[in-house]
């Protein structure tokens, strides 16, 4: 059985189809692709299986788990991590305490251990702090942790959110366009260190993006989205030669425009 | 020198209460218009107990904050859930809904006359380590798990719920604590001055307390104690000046908030290693 198992979903926002029974799956330690033209629904799904909005119909199965309806807390604990298109960072806290808050759901102190100054509240403390050292480490930016995120440049936001959802402990990790804003050495360096990533943990990765480089280097399988639905879905080679996708992303051919 | 010790016990009293505020308001961001409502809670329900039923004064201290706990969870369970400018007018309306309460059940709380008579156990020693009491609570709720979270929901909710932060319950957690520690300051409050009545407790005294948290820096908890300390002791100190002195206090306000938007400390916390380093960056200057 596959990790992520999403069978005929289905959202409408008004009379507009944002994700037409779709149905798609992510085996264990694999890394799919979802591409497709803006306003394909691409992000909707993402906010369907993280829990930001509650699919009409079907059923989104995480080890054969229903997540379905389940408030969006309890679905990032039970191993759906992401990360945001627009970069949704923590202002007000520093880069490390940003991981920090990512890895706090999983601390088991109360809040009588911090009026009293416990123990277990300082070592867990303690320990989280580490723990998340190590996640900055792992991304490259353990010697900016004192930083305010906001003061970092585009590409090292990005990496902080990706170190942000590893603080989870996900067991399916959800990359929206992160290779967005990036320059070309910034893009061979991401798709390293999400290799690097998927070889270490273990994870599935399920990612959106527009930078065909990215999705044809990364991912073992792409679905293809047009209007909330699927258009074709198949390794990267199938996909590159499916003529269909090539319609729904440049047009049809026209006689007139070959030189 | 009974005069200044008077204005420090009243600015502890009140540093108390504000730390509350700071809380609700400066670390969640929720505005809450009716923090008085709790310090009323806090202060009617010991002093009526003490002067009316007999109880002593240390279980009192306890009733009344567990009644606080209770005024919270009532205000706190149905609000929470709100967006965040219903919340203020929810809490605007439970604050004004005790006052009213307070006016019209007089035969318990003395209505608009008051209650007089509470014995004055609220000394200066007493004021000064409940102030170290509650700023260790808070600082230690600041510098855990709960303080982070409460910042994360307050800069993005949406980001804090998909980094699996139960955001009802983070803000029903701080809720309460909050509610506890200004019901703590009613207590503080009514056996110092030794009268409560219910207009001590308006809604004047919530946007007072909000004033001065956002004056201190909004995010500083450093800000918080000192502007507490601050605006409530410069009333006094500009007695000279008479009737221009809330005229004043205005100003000085306005031209804070004006010049300096995010408050006077904005996000700075005090802490040795912070004072070594500005010391460290002067030294270079020079």
């Amino acid at each position: 059985m596959s990790r992520l198992d999403v069978t005929n979903i289905s959202k409408t926002f008004g009379g507009v189809r944002a994700v037409d029974n779709l149905s798609f799956s992510v085996d264990a330690s694999s890394i799919v692709g979802i591409i497709g033209p803006n306003g394909a629904g691409k992000t909707t799904v993402f906010n369907l299986v993280t829990g930001v909005y509650e699919a009409d119909s079907g059923q989104i199965l995480l080890n054969g788990r229903d997540l379905r309806g389940l408030p969006q807390h309890e679905i990032t604990r039970s191993g759906v991590a992401r990360t945001f298109q627009n970069i949704r960072l923590f202002k007000g806290l520093s880069v490390l305490e940003n991981v920090m808050t990512a890895a706090d759901p999983h601390s088991t102190y109360n809040i009588l251990d911090v009026l009293t100054l416990s123990r277990r509240k300082r070592q867990r403390e303690k320990q989280v702090k580490e723990l998340s050292r190590d996640f900055l480490n792992i991304v490259g930016l353990s010697h900016l942790e004192n930083e305010k995120p906001e003061n970092l440049p585009y590409g090292l936001q990005r990496k902080l959110e990706i170190a942000r959802a590893l603080a989870t402990n996900p067991k399916v990790l959800l990359l929206d366009e992160p290779a967005a804003g990036l320059n070309p050495s910034e893009v061979r360096d991401f798709i390293d260190l999400v290799q690097r990533l998927h070889s270490d943990y273990k994870f599935s990765i399920l990612v959106i993006e527009h930078r065909m480089e990215v999705i044809m280097t990364l991912c073992s399988h792409i679905y293809v989205l047009t209007f909330g639905k699927l258009l074709a879905s198949g390794t990267p080679s199938e996909i590159q030669n499916n003529k269909e996708v090539l319609e729904a992303y440049i047009g049809e051919e026209d006689a007139s425009c070959c030189i | 020198m009974d005069y200044i010790i008077s204005i420090l016990t009243f600015s502890g009293i009140t540093l108390v209460g504000v730390l509350g505020a700071y809380l609700v308001t400066g670390l969640t961001g929720l505005f809450s218009f009716g923090q008085a409502a709790f310090l009323a809670v806090g202060a009617y329900s010991s002093a009526v107990l003490v002067t009316n039923y007999g109880v002593s004064f240390p279980v009192a201290v306890v009733i009344a904050m567990l009644l606080g706990l209770i005024a919270g969870l009532i205000v706190g369970v149905p609000t929470v859930r709100l967006r965040r400018d219903y919340i203020s007018l929810v809490t605007f309306g439970f604050g004004e809904a005790i006052i009213a309460i307070l006016n019209n059940s007089a035969n318990l709380t003395g209505g608009a006359m008051g209650l007089s008579g509470i014995p004055q156990y609220t000394t200066f020693p007493v004021v000064l380590i409940s102030v170290a009491v509650c700023l260790t609570i808070v600082v230690s709720y600041k510098y855990s798990k709960y303080g982070r979270q409460c910042l994360a929901l307050r800069s993005d909710e949406l980001a804090a719920k998909s980094m699996g932060i139960n955001v009802n319950r983070l803000k029903l957690t701080t809720f309460l604590l909050a509610s506890v520690i200004t019901s703590y300051a009613g207590v503080l409050f009514a056996f110092y001055t030794s009268y409560v009545e219910p207009g001590a407790f308006g809604w004047v005294v919530s946007a007072e307390w909000l004033i001065i948290v956002f004056v201190g820096g909004i995010n500083s908890l450093t800000g918080t104690v000192i502007s507490a300390l601050l605006l409530t002791s410069l009333p006094e100190l500009l007695r000279f000046a008479s009737e221009w002195r809330i005229f004043i206090y205005c100003a000085i306000v306005l031209v804070i908030i004006n010049y300096r938007p995010t408050g006077i400390f904005g996000e700075y916390e005090f802490s040795w290693r912070s004072l070594k380093r500005i010391a460290a960056r002067g030294g270079k200057a020079v």
